[in-house]
């Protein structure tokens, strides 16, 4: 239905930025904390939309932008993983150097850009979010200004980033040229009714894939991926891990789930896409192993993640897609959140030995953040566990079984390092130097929601599932 | 279409080799003064990189912000009778976020030029 309401949520988190941006001009506070629960109580109003919105289907621009089921179940995936990314960050962008007002109002707009991307339905608008998207996140992930790593990580991050985004739009060009179109829709009906193999779209289709394989750090084109985790502030890192996995996996879906069943399916896409799937998931926890800094550790970890959500996509199946992201946001949220909470005033703890002992010092953060390394592993009776599960099983189902083979060994291969923070949690001394700061009520409570979401999903999934279901199904064909 | 990609790949390749071939046949003697960032034959009298000042920046990205919003203008203004009371709406939207950047600089201190 042709209605201006489709803009409504997007337009209310706009104005949550601008109205940020000039209370922290105006109001001029030393503590930025009214901020952050503003952005909060404006994002949860955009969540209450999205929910109305359910089944509605609102498009606006001619269709170019659809607020379909699928658009409405990512959105409040990115808005959820937005407001607790907010929370987190509160205590600690003032204990970090990062106490700028237009944190949030960054956070807000790289959100804004994200919804775009998943409820866009033409590829030049998705493009125009994707940069949206990008320009906030550099300037986020330099935002510690006197911290030099920050600084490289926003230099890296923008020099590859735009790298990418040349590819992406060098892969529209050639689209465009041989499909006369960029609407998602009309490319696919042009691909079916194709009677020869054209190799300009091949290759448009394959420079596509690797500028979003550039966001979601796919490897061979993950190398800013630990730079850019390590040096930007925790809270933001804990963002980068998953908003933009989760919009680049959504518009790839868009783009790459009705391909199969057109007359162009050839074998050389899915030959690639299987390569770089085992490529990702062997290299991302093969570095993994070495690494002795937690957020680099959780960064290669967050690399074989895309390794397994290729898979998915790989093997048509959005369900297990989604319902993967979904706990993903929340195994992924919830351990930054505890790499969060251990800091105070210009300290972070983030190398491996200083987590010795936390499981006995800090009984709380320990056992939450053993919880999360679990899930992240995929044991049961986690989410992480059954997110895997239907993955492997439905790609089983197609016919992938080498690729799964390879999965799970790459997944044994990194139980090894989640188990190793564990072990330094719990079977280590405490270093008496090591003091962080406890009253946080804010980011416990966060910590415990997503303790919360990583076992609903993993115990009692049949809801979310539900949803997910009624969403793929509505997925507007043609 | 395999031609022209061909054409493209050899004389992409040639470019990459000729690059090579010079760092590979070409004689190496280096010391130091020929490895520092400015070789001018005299020692440099300080060390790496220091800040500078961004005010040019500053001004160029005001000049993009005004810049940008007249060059909008003139479309606008172009079929606004056709559009009515809509062209309106939408062009007041866009300089109302227009005018949040504009405050949002001139309270932060945009327009002093001292540091």
């Amino acid at each position: 239905m042709n209605s201006f309401w489709a803009l409504s949520p997007l337009l209310l988190v706009v104005l949550a930025a601008l109205v940020v941006l000039l209370l922290e001009v105006f109001l001029k506070k030393e503590t930025k904390d009214y901020l952050a629960y503003l952005s909060s109580l404006f994002l949860a109003g955009c969540g209450i939309i999205l929910m109305i919105f359910w089944d509605k289907n609102y498009s606006y621009f001619d269709g170019n932008f659809l607020l379909d089921n699928l658009a409405l179940v990512f959105s409040l995936l990115l808005t959820l993983a937005t407001i607790l990314v907010i929370l987190i960050s509160i205590k600690y962008i003032s204990l970090q150097g990062a106490n700028y007002g237009e944190y949030y109002a960054l956070l807000l707009f790289a959100l804004s850009g994200m919804l775009i991307m998943v409820s866009s339905q033409s590829l030049l608008i998705i493009f125009l979010g994707l940069e949206i998207l990008s320009i906030s996140s550099y300037s986020l992930a330099g935002l510690r200004r006197e911290n030099p790593e920050s600084s490289e990580a926003a230099i890296k991050y923008f020099l590859l980033g735009s790298f990418a985004t040349a590819f992406l739009v060098y892969g529209l060009a050639l689209m465009y040229g041989s499909t006369h179109s960029l609407e998602i829709s009309s490319i696919i009906r042009f691909l079916t009714t194709g009677t020869h193999l054209n190799l300009m779209l091949l290759v448009g289709l394959g420079l596509i894939i690797i500028g979003f394989a550039f966001k979601i750090a796919l490897v061979p084109f993950h190398m800013w991926t630990p730079d850019v985790y390590q040096g930007s502030p925790t809270p933001v890192t804990a963002f980068f891990s998953v908003g933009p996995k989760v919009v680049g996996f959504a518009v790839l879906l868009r783009i790459f789930h009705f391909y199969w069943e057109t007359a162009f399916h050839t074998q050389t896409l899915m030959t690639a896409l299987w390569v770089i799937s085992v490529l990702t998931m062997v290299v991302g926890n093969l570095i993994a192993l070495r690494q002795t800094n937690v957020k680099r550790i959780l960064a290669y970890s967050s690399i074989a993640h895309a390794g397994y959500l290729l898979i998915a996509l790989i093997a048509q199946d959005p369900t297990s897609l989604i319902f993967y992201l979904a706990v993903y946001l929340f195994m992924n949220i919830g351990a930054f959140t505890a790499v969060t909470s251990l800091g105070r005033k210009g300290k972070e703890y983030v190398e491996l030995n200083d987590y010795s002992g936390i499981g006995f010092k800090y009984p709380w953060i320990g056992a939450t953040f053993a919880v999360f390394l679990f899930s992240l592993a995929g044991f049961p009776p986690t989410g992480g566990f059954l997110a895997k599960f239907f993955v492997f099983a439905s790609a089983v189902r197609k016919g992938f079984t080498p690729l799964v083979i390879i999965a799970v060994i790459a997944s044994l291969i990194s139980v090894f390092y989640y188990l190793r923070i564990i072990v330094t949690m719990y079977m280590k001394e405490p270093s008496p130097s090591m003091q962080i700061l406890t009253r946080n009520p804010v980011l416990f409570s966060v910590l415990f929601l997503c303790l919360y979401g990583v076992l609903q999903l993993g115990i009692y999934p049949g809801n979310v599932l539900g949803f997910i279901r009624q969403a793929v199904a509505a997925m507007p064909l043609l | 279409m395999i031609e022209l990609f061909l054409v493209f790949l050899v004389f992409g390749l040639l470019g990459v080799v000729l690059v090579f071939m010079n760092k590979l046949l070409g004689p190496k003697k280096p010391n130091p003064i020929k490895e520092s960032p400015f070789e001018c034959g005299s020692p440099y009298l300080q060390e790496g990189i220091n800040p500078v000042p961004i005010m040019y920046y500053m001004v160029a990205f005001l000049f993009l912000l005004f810049d940008i919003e007249v060059v909008f203008f003139f479309p606008w203004a172009l079929v606004f009778k056709e559009m009515g009371s809509t062209a309106l709406v939408i062009m007041f939207a866009y300089i109302f976020v227009l005018v949040v950047g504009f405050v949002y600089a001139w309270k932060k201190g945009a327009f002093k030029w001292e540091l």
